[in-house]
């Protein structure tokens, strides 16, 4: 009976360990999507939520539409009701995984490749990126860019203004996780 | 003449006005729900499409205060801009604030406010 109580003490005491989570609520995300010559179209959300587990290297991420700032009101109304409708598909998420990750990772200052599905509009479409991510006193420290084409998400821009509307939307990552109890 | 000239600049004015105008700070908008934030979950979990981009105002108890925002009746998270006020904040307080809900986060199960003021 001992035994066993101990044998469940060490099981409860080791999954904080294995199991290491860490998140934040207030990632942040933008895009960038502006041609030369014409206005910037770019936008910043600062309420992405971001989990990753440390043992697996798993991370999943959500951002919601509504969160994206704008400068512009009108560019803000457009986003939302025309491109996004964010009412009928009010986020985007994201779940992949670090390819061969280990803890090293966290000291060398090296890229790590991150792999996995990306949905915007409800399509899904498959990510190949790299991150950097570091290790500090506070959690955590995770950040990168890829790009990705609006046609993919059956985003569609109109004709109109096509030349002012970047082919390629850049994306910025820049999470500060910390250690989820 | 003078009256066309008038007439022009107004015109173009309010057109510059719409087209390059800031979005409206939910601090400075009308909220569409005022009350107990327990009420406001119960509404989002019956029709959160409709409350997604909506300004409310809160009524709840802190549950915890983190960096950048806090944590009402454990299921509300609220966004600050101003991280300053945070410091004022503190845990099971009984507080009203006011913000924009951005949706429900499904990986922590929470309703999510951003641009928070308090009122």
């Amino acid at each position: 009976m001992a035994l066993r109580i101990i044998f469940i003490v060490f099981a409860l005491l080791s999954l904080p360990a294995n199991g290491q989570k860490y998140f934040t609520r207030s990632g942040i995300t933008e895009f960038e999507a502006s041609e030369k010559a014409f206005e910037p179209i770019e936008a910043i959300n600062e309420s992405t939520t971001a989990i990753m587990d440390l043992s697996s290297g798993v991370i999943v991420s959500q951002v919601f539409m509504a969160g994206f700032q704008f400068k512009n009101a009108l560019m803000q109304e457009h986003f939302n009701e025309n491109y996004m409708e964010s009412n009928q598909y009010p986020k985007a998420t994201f779940k992949g995984k670090l390819d061969n990750f280990s803890l090293d990772d966290l000291k060398s200052n090296e890229p790590i490749p991150l792999s996995g599905m990306l949905t915007i509009k409800g399509v899904e479409k498959k990510i190949q990126t790299t991150v950097s991510i570091t290790q500090d006193q506070s959690g955590l420290s995770l950040t990168g860019m890829f790009a990705v084409n609006p046609e993919d998400f059956n985003i569609k821009i109109p004709v109109i203004v096509q030349e002012k509307i970047a082919d390629m939307v850049h994306i910025n990552l820049n999470y500060q996780l910390v250690e989820q109890k | 003449m003078v009256v066309g000239v008038v007439l022009i600049t107004m015109v173009g004015f309010s057109t510059y006005g719409y087209l390059f105008s800031a979005p409206t700070k939910p601090a400075d908008a009308n909220p569409e729900f005022m009350g107990q934030a327990q009420e406001f979950s119960y509404l989002v979990t019956d029709d959160l499409a409709f409350w997604v981009n909506k300004v409310v105002e809160l009524t709840g108890e802190v549950s915890e205060v983190t960096d950048d925002g806090i944590l009402i009746n454990g299921t509300i998270y609220c966004q600050f801009d101003d991280k300053t006020i945070l410091k004022t904040i503190t845990k099971n307080q009984r507080l009203t604030i006011k913000g924009k809900m951005v949706g429900f986060d499904e990986l922590l199960m929470e309703i999510k406010l951003s641009q928070c003021i308090i009122p």
